[in-house]
């Protein structure tokens, strides 16, 4: 596991450490926000997050998840808990170890884009090498080099309000990416933009990664992008983590309401996948493989196939052995929110 | 003139016992003062005698001076030091040839900014030179040099030490306010005190006027940083110290910058002032002038200082933006204040100078093409050999030395001529009883004299106690009624009653005039753009020019004395006034005001059933500033004669009575706490009302 975190709580508050042990499962964040005058920010949020995935958390405004992504390098102090990143307490680590961590293996990107304004694009991009103590030359090399990989060639000496929003959250992904980090944090980057431009900036930060392979922690409000960007999704409310998995799972086994309310959004068709709904089955009883579903065609594929051709058709897993089979009614099922699981 | 409007509105509050008790309180002060004598002027005997230690300190420093070891290892080496560095710059500005000094100005004001600076800083300091001030120029320019360059070392690292630390904000900003409310002239008592008369002194009063708006404003600056960039400084591994110098003192820049030019500002506005402890240069021209009634000298010492606060001003501001000039804030560069855009007037002597600018421009690239083509990459330094030889030129006629006398522009002689005139002829136009010694002896005889008699000898001393007392109870803070009481009582026990109550009445007059002028002229400029946009600039510029360059022209109207005092406090502190209460109509809520328009208001009823009393907090604000200013005038007053408390500290100055000086200076104070903390609570009160 490249990020681990055990038992995080964060309580705001005159006292939160002495708060932390009168709270019982049963208290909700309000009660303890009118009894004790105490904030629950986090509350036992353990979470593993493997090496090179795009990890999603995703919740509404004042669920905790800046909070928590703060808490990963330390940004804001946990009241309780450990964070593990490459297998070292990032919890218990002194002054300098923590700057170290930030300068080299941790780097953040934020929602309002946190540029210096008094610096030119280049010298923003460049920060991070700068207070590493890199010479003048070769972070200006690297920093160009970076502005090229987020299409930003020519920018460099332009200051950031002179560059659009979309272009202004270009260079603070830059300025992550330019120290080379192991881990990119990634606090709402895309929400103070367009419409438009968040989309591409979504596919540019798929792109990045495939090549880069970075392990991404990424922090949204909207249920679409975590959906589109995340490996896994975190779902989190009022401080606490109420459900975890891949895209297809929480669309097709929401957790409680909450996670339901979300769904219900959804153009299901877009998401659900063959393998999401299919009837599983072993055996090979003879159904036609002629149209070629695999088990990651999306619904929104599917139907004009279903809608065609009468009976099952197989579902082929990548190797080409088929692993279950799908028909129309199953499509429509599925289509109605009433998984298959149901 | 809080406790003059008291009495109407209490009227309308249902605080039954208090008129009763006042009354009754009054009744029998009245009574007890006609039977002891105690109670009507306030006694003699029971004077503290307060000036007796500090003379005695005083006699007990100058005769340890050379020996103990607070003055040998602590003050006269500090003193030494700073002498040292005050004489080396002032030698040095000296020894350079005026033309040499004027290139170089001019050259790093066109580095700077351009060449619009450029033209006018030699244009300021030619002009000085013209005034046959080029050496006394030169002298406060080293003293102001090196004043503002120690504020700036203490005050920007205490700004930066007090923006990253509560606790040292929560220590330095009561001294800071105070140090806002406290007339200057307290500040040169101690100083004299340890440091004696001359240029050290000046300088550590100047530094320490000047210190506030540098710490101030670097505070803000850098607590201004918005968290975002400091929270992406701090998520990439900054140090403390790399935040500090990457992220947050570039940022503060600006504010910073605005410091560094009020600092400036600051202390050219006491250099007259510091002339009193013996700074030399402008200011003490300025003073032997008046002092000998030299109106046409002391006028061109003034103009002169002026014109470096304006050099000063312009240069600090370009210096600003130059350091921020890769920032967005940047715009061309215009001589006058950014603030004053859009005035007419303004606009079309900036677009002229920008026309100048461009033909100038023009002209020299044509002279460039001239040029044969291998020269042409050296333009711009031929065209600063060009005006370097034009300076040798200039030098060759007149010689190195001093300022040529041929380029003198003699001021003082037509002013004197005509105070002289004025002296005679509008003394009394013809036999109508008008005319400037009419109106002189009328705010003298009738009002002045009557006033000052009435609260020191007819009014017994305890009734004026009730009555501030009274009006400091009515804000419903016990702590400040027995707080005021107490500080009045304390003027009187140092025996400076009768001097106080002199200077309160001045004070109250000069109050009244400005209220009377400002809020009409307040409301006028709220009401028009026009004229907002007519007086702005006059305000600035009254607030801009040393306080000290008031008097000369009042003085060649009305002569020394209380008279021009009274004009130059009411030119000084009307400002506020004008300003506040222009501010405050103009805040009004628009959605009230369409509301009182629709209930069919005509503009009379508009304005003092709604405007004014919405306005009424900010108006309060006002006054009580431009109390704060008259008061603070009191004793600049002094300095040309006006009786009351101010002459008295200027005299115990000049007849080294060190002690007589530090009782009015303290009196001074008093008063001004008093006066300050009654209004205050007053303006807070209003503010409450409005609320509601």
């Amino acid at each position: 596991m490249k990020v681990q975190l055990k038992n995080i709580w964060k309580i705001f508050g005159p006292s939160p450490k002495h708060i932390l042990n009168t709270i019982e499962a049963s208290n909700s964040r309000a009660d303890i926000l009118a009894d004790t005058g105490h904030v629950l920010a986090v509350r036992q949020v353990n979470l593993d997050i493997a090496a090179g995935e795009i990890f999603v958390v995703m919740g509404l405004s004042g669920s905790g998840k800046s909070t928590l992504i703060r808490c990963l390098s330390r940004l804001i102090e946990p009241t309780e808990g450990q964070v593990i990143i490459n297998g070292r307490d990032v919890t218990t680590m002194n002054e300098s170890q923590l700057r170290e961590l930030r300068r080299h293996t941790v780097s953040m990107v934020f929602q309002r884009f946190g540029l210096f304004p008094h610096r030119r694009v280049i010298e923003n991009v460049a920060y991070g090498l700068e207070i590493q103590g890199v010479p003048a030359a070769e972070r200006r090399d690297k920093a160009q080099q970076i502005l090229e990989l987020v299409g930003l060639n020519g920018w460099g000496d332009h200051f950031p309000h002179e560059l659009s929003g979309g272009m202004q959250q270009r260079v603070g992904l830059a300025r992550a990416l330019a120290v080379d980090p192991e881990i990119l944090l990634c606090d709402e980057p895309f929400s103070a933009l367009d419409p438009l431009i968040r989309r591409d900036m979504q596919n540019e930060l798929l792109n990045l990664q495939q090549a880069l392979q970075k392990t991404i922690i990424f922090i949204t409000h909207d249920f679409l992008e975590a959906l589109k960007i995340g490996d896994r999704i975190a779902i989190m409310k009022d401080g606490l983590i109420v459900q975890v998995g891949t895209p297809q799972e929480i669309i097709t086994n929401p957790a409680d309401e909450y996670v339901r309310e979300f769904i219900q959004d959804v153009p299901r068709s877009r998401v659900l996948t063959a393998g999401s709904v299919m009837k599983a089955v072993s055996e090979i009883p003879g159904f036609s493989k002629n149209p070629g579903i695999l088990t990651t065609t999306t619904l929104q594929d599917l139907i004009p196939l279903v809608a065609a051709l009468d009976g099952p058709l197989a579902v082929e897993d990548e190797t080409g052995s088929v692993v279950g089979i799908i028909n129309r009614e199953i499509v429509m099922m599925a289509l109605a929110e009433q998984g298959a699981t149901e | 003139m809080a406790s003059l409007s008291f009495p109407k509105s209490t009227s309308k509050r249902k605080i039954k016992p208090f008129w009763p008790v006042v009354v009754s309180l009054l009744l029998l002060l009245l009574l007890g003062a006609a039977v002891i004598p105690e109670l009507d002027l306030f006694p003699e005997s029971w004077n503290i005698g307060l000036r007796e230690p500090f003379n005695e300190f005083k006699r007990w420093v100058v005769i340890n001076r050379t020996t103990h070891w607070m003055f040998v290892f602590f003050f006269e080496p500090l003193s030494n030091a700073l002498d040292f560095i005050i004489r080396l710059v002032e030698n040095f500005l000296l020894w350079l040839p005026w033309p040499v000094t004027m290139v170089l100005f001019f050259w790093s004001a066109h580095k700077i900014s351009g060449l619009r600076l450029a033209l006018l800083v030699s244009g300021c300091l030619f002009l000085m030179g013209m005034f046959g001030l080029w050496e006394a120029s030169m002298q406060t320019l080293a003293l102001m040099t090196i004043s503002v360059v120690i504020a700036l070392g203490l005050g920007i690292p205490l700004g930066i030490w007090s923006a990253r630390s509560e606790r040292v904000e929560w220590m330095l900003r009561p001294v800071l306010d105070a140090m806002q409310t406290v007339p200057i002239f307290v500040y040169l008592i101690p100083v004299v005190l340890f440091f004696g008369i001359a240029r050290v002194p000046s300088a550590i009063a100047t530094i320490v006027y000047a210190l506030p708006p540098a710490i101030r404003l670097t505070s803000l600056g850098i607590r201004r940083v918005p968290a975002d960039a400091l929270e992406a400084a701090d998520a990439f591994g900054s140090t403390d110290r790399q935040k500090l110098i990457k992220v947050q003192i570039p940022m503060a820049m600006p504010s910073i910058m605005a410091g560094v030019n009020q600092t400036i500002m600051m202390a050219l506005s006491i250099v007259v002032l510091a002339a009193l402890i013996g700074s030399g240069g402008l200011g003490d021209v300025v003073l032997k002038a008046l002092r000998r009634l030299q109106v046409g000298v002391a006028l061109e010492a003034g103009l002169a200082i002026v014109v470096m606060a304006i050099l000063l001003d312009r240069f600090s501001v370009a210096l600003g933006q130059f350091s921020v000039i890769n920032q967005a804030s940047f715009r061309g560069f215009r001589l006058l204040p950014d603030r004053w855009r859009g005035i007419g007037w303004v606009d079309w002597f900036e677009n002229g100078l920008d026309g100048l600018y461009r033909w100038i421009e023009r002209m020299t690239n044509r002279l460039g093409q001239l040029l044969p083509s291998p020269l042409k990459p050296y333009q711009d330094a031929l065209l600063f050999g060009a005006f370097c030889l034009f300076f040798l030129f200039i030098l060759l006629l007149s010689g190195v030395d001093s300022f040529p006398e041929g380029l003198n522009l003699e001021i003082s002689r037509p002013v004197d001529a005509l105070v002289s005139w004025m002296q005679v002829n509008l003394y009394e136009i013809g036999n109508t009883g008008l005319g400037t010694g009419p109106f002189r002896d009328f705010l003298i005889i009738r009002i002045f004299l009557p006033l000052a008699d009435f609260l020191t000898n007819v009014v017994p001393w305890p009734v004026i106690l009730l009555v501030f007392g009274a009006a400091a109870w009515q804000t419903g803070r016990r702590r400040l009624t027995v707080g005021v009481i107490l500080m009045l009582l304390l003027i009187g026990l140092t025996g400076m009653w009768s001097f106080a109550m002199d200077t309160l009445g001045q004070t109250l007059v000069a109050v009244i005039i400005c209220v009377l002028i400002g809020i009409p002229l307040g409301i006028w400029a709220s009401r028009s753009n026009t004229v907002d946009r007519l007086i702005r600039p006059i305000l600035d510029f009254l607030q801009t020019i040393p306080i000290f360059v008031y008097l000369v022209p009042v003085i060649m109207l009305f002569g020394s004395g209380s008279v021009a005092g009274l004009i130059a406090s009411v030119l000084y502190a009307v400002v506020p006034v004008i300003r506040l209460t222009n501010l405050g109509i103009r805040q009004v809520d628009q959605t009230i005001l369409e509301s009182a328009e629709a209930f069919g208001s005509t503009s009379w009823q508009r304005l003092l059933k709604v405007e004014v009393p919405l306005a009424a907090p900010s108006i309060m604000l006002g006054i009580n500033q431009t109390i704060m200013m008259a008061l603070a005038m009191v004793i600049i007053a002094g300095l040309v004669g006006a009786t009351g408390l101010g002459l008295e500290v200027v005299q115990g100055f000049a007849n080294n009575n060190l002690g007589r000086s530090v009782e009015a200076g303290l009196a001074i104070v008093l008063l001004a706490m008093v006066i300050d903390r009654i209004t205050e609570a007053w303006a807070e009160k209003a503010a409450q009302a409005a609320n509601l």
